[in-house]
């Protein structure tokens, strides 16, 4: 199983950066071209939309920032962005802590393994947004229904993260604690849990990006209460609203970013490179 | 003769949780505590698979589907394949890319949907260019890191040995990135799936998604739950079908867990 993680952990040391050589130094430049790349392609859509050279519903970059703010504004913005964040952040913490705590458990206890392992090798490459019509018949078109179907998507990678995770905790470490007199619980917490922290990381933000594509598809297929981006989407689209439909588009976009940004964030302190680099035994 | 009933013996023994999970579904649906009409029975769920079977609504429905699979799959593979070598081949490029890649994954991209459907109409188009666009991702940043992370020493040997640069890359890099582009390729396939029934769920006339909603809508739950067993099976058979290719091409590989390990 090391032989999975090694690469992770050394691209994780690289990532850390050498003495002399900050790590804003080595990155700053690239992404600076990329953005370069962007605002040429945002630049070169508002010159060509103010010259009418675009189909009407592809409005300028100017007219969906303006709608943005009028959104903003009337309050409607945060109205349907509390909807959306509150359905994908409940499924997201459901799903995630359900898959971390029975994959770590399936990680140290192989009679657990056994049993759910099989379960979800099989049931993996199934699209889950197929159970949503199921869960609409057991819920409603709630949010309930909703969370669930978040829930059960965010559940698979995190469960095969954590499991593969801890399964690489070196035996070494696991001896020498049990040699010092740790019991199995704090072994499990202070050993078996932060060995196994930087693959828990990557799971989670699989999961993340799943609860977001989710959290738009429910929202695109039943609103009951007419809240969410997604539903704000579709409803501009059928109205023929585009700014409105690219502003809710924008939204989702910076959302969806920023999560993920604060997953990363979490992640440099939690699971530090550190650890990362003693976690690839006989490097 | 005692080997093949070993081989079953151990076969029940690793999926015997699929059997207890089955079983319990069936207690549930019988024992009167939950409405039958909401927990069908399995018999009630395969009675109505066998009807579509029979009368070709499923075959209708999935073979729209899985052109669309494919047809988003199989272009996403091969320009996410030539766009991650060609990121690793040439740095300047890699580094504009990377980082539109790094921005742009935590972005759904089926909120772009409506917009699609303006572009490509809502028929097979609008869907198949969103599953490209999402296939696309997983496979052209696999590509790009196996292909980075080729061992100097093979690169240096081929040349030593008077390797063109051609041969170079047909011989040794590919196949030292071939694992890593099969783990991309694995990641998105699934998601090729998501997305089909995703769309045909929202806007379509064909396809299993659309038999779903149609089945919701109809309100024949044993319908809808053989749908939902329908695409889990294809979903499943996808899956199996490019692990077994894998085995086939690399060999010298084990099988890895099915989950994106992000190169940053």
């Amino acid at each position: 199983m090391a032989e999975e993680i090694r690469p992770l952990a050394r691209a994780l040391v690289r990532s850390a950066a050498g003495p002399g050589r900050g790590p804003w130094r080595a990155r700053s430049a690239p992404a600076a071209a990329s953005l370069a790349v962007i605002g040429a392609v945002v630049a070169a859509w508002q010159l060509l939309a103010q010259a009418r050279l675009l189909p009407a519903f592809l409005v300028s970059p100017a007219a969906v920032a303006g709608q943005l703010v009028a959104l903003a504004v009337s309050g409607e913005l945060v109205r349907h962005a509390a909807a959306s964040l509150y359905r994908s952040v409940a499924g997201l913490a459901l799903g995630a802590g359900g898959g971390v705590a029975l994959g770590l458990v399936a990680g140290v206890a192989r009679p657990v393994a056994a049993f759910f392992d099989p379960l979800v090798a099989l049931t993996y490459p199934v699209p889950k947004v197929a159970l949503l019509p199921v869960l609409i018949v057991w819920f409603g078109i709630s949010d309930l229904s909703k969370i669930m179907v978040i829930a059960i998507s965010c559940f698979y990678p995190c469960f095969i993260a954590a499991l593969y995770g801890a399964r690489a905790t070196h035996p070494t470490w696991v001896w020498a604690a049990q040699s010092m007199g740790a019991r199995p619980a704090r072994t499990f917490l202070r050993v078996v849990l932060p060995a196994a922290a930087p693959q828990i990381f990557s799971g989670l933000r699989v999961a993340l990006a799943l609860s977001f594509i989710l959290m738009l598809a429910s929202e695109m297929i039943g609103s009951s209460n007419r809240t969410g981006l997604g539903f704000l989407i579709l409803a501009a689209d059928a109205s023929g609203r585009f700014d409105l439909m690219f502003a809710a588009i924008a939204a989702i976009a910076a959302l969806g970013f920023g999560a993920d940004r604060a997953l990363l964030g979490l992640r440099r302190i939690l699971a530090p490179a550190a650890l990362a680099a003693e976690a690839a035994p006989g490097e | 003769m005692s080997s093949a009933v070993a081989g079953a013996r151990s076969l029940a023994g690793r999926y015997y949780s699929l059997a207890v999970v089955l079983a319990a579904w069936e207690a549930l649906a019988r024992s009167g505590a939950v409405n039958p009409r909401l927990f069908p029975t399995l018999d009630a769920i395969g009675a109505s698979l066998w009807t579509m079977v029979a009368d070709g609504t499923l075959a209708t429905h999935l073979g729209a589907t899985l052109l669309r699979v494919f047809a988003g799959f199989g272009l996403a593979a091969v320009a996410g394949v030539a766009l991650g070598v060609v990121m690793a081949r040439l740095p300047a490029v890699g580094r504009v890319v990377e980082p539109l890649f790094s921005f742009g994954y935590p972005v759904p991209r089926v909120a772009l949907y409506p917009v699609f459907v303006f572009l490509f109409g809502l028929g097979h188009l609008s869907k198949v260019a969103l599953i490209f666009l999402e296939c696309l991702y997983p496979v052209a940043i696999h590509t790009y890191a196996g292909c980075r992370g080729v061992d100097r020493l093979y690169l240096w040997s081929a040349a030593a040995m008077g390797a063109r640069p051609a041969r170079v890359f047909a011989r040794v890099v590919l196949p030292a990135a071939a694992p890593a582009i099969f783990t991309g390729l694995r990641i998105a396939l699934p998601v090729a799936l998501v997305i089909a029934v995703l769309t045909e769920m929202i806007g379509s006339s064909r396809g299993l998604g659309w038999l779903l909603t149609y089945a919701t809508a109809a309100l024949s739950r044993p319908q809808v739950f053989a749908g939902v067993a329908a695409i889990a099976a294809v979903g499943f058979a996808l899956d199996r079908l490019l692990v077994v290719a894998r085995a086939r091409l690399l060999p010298w590989e084990h099988e890895v867990p099915p989950i994106a390990v992000d190169a940053r």
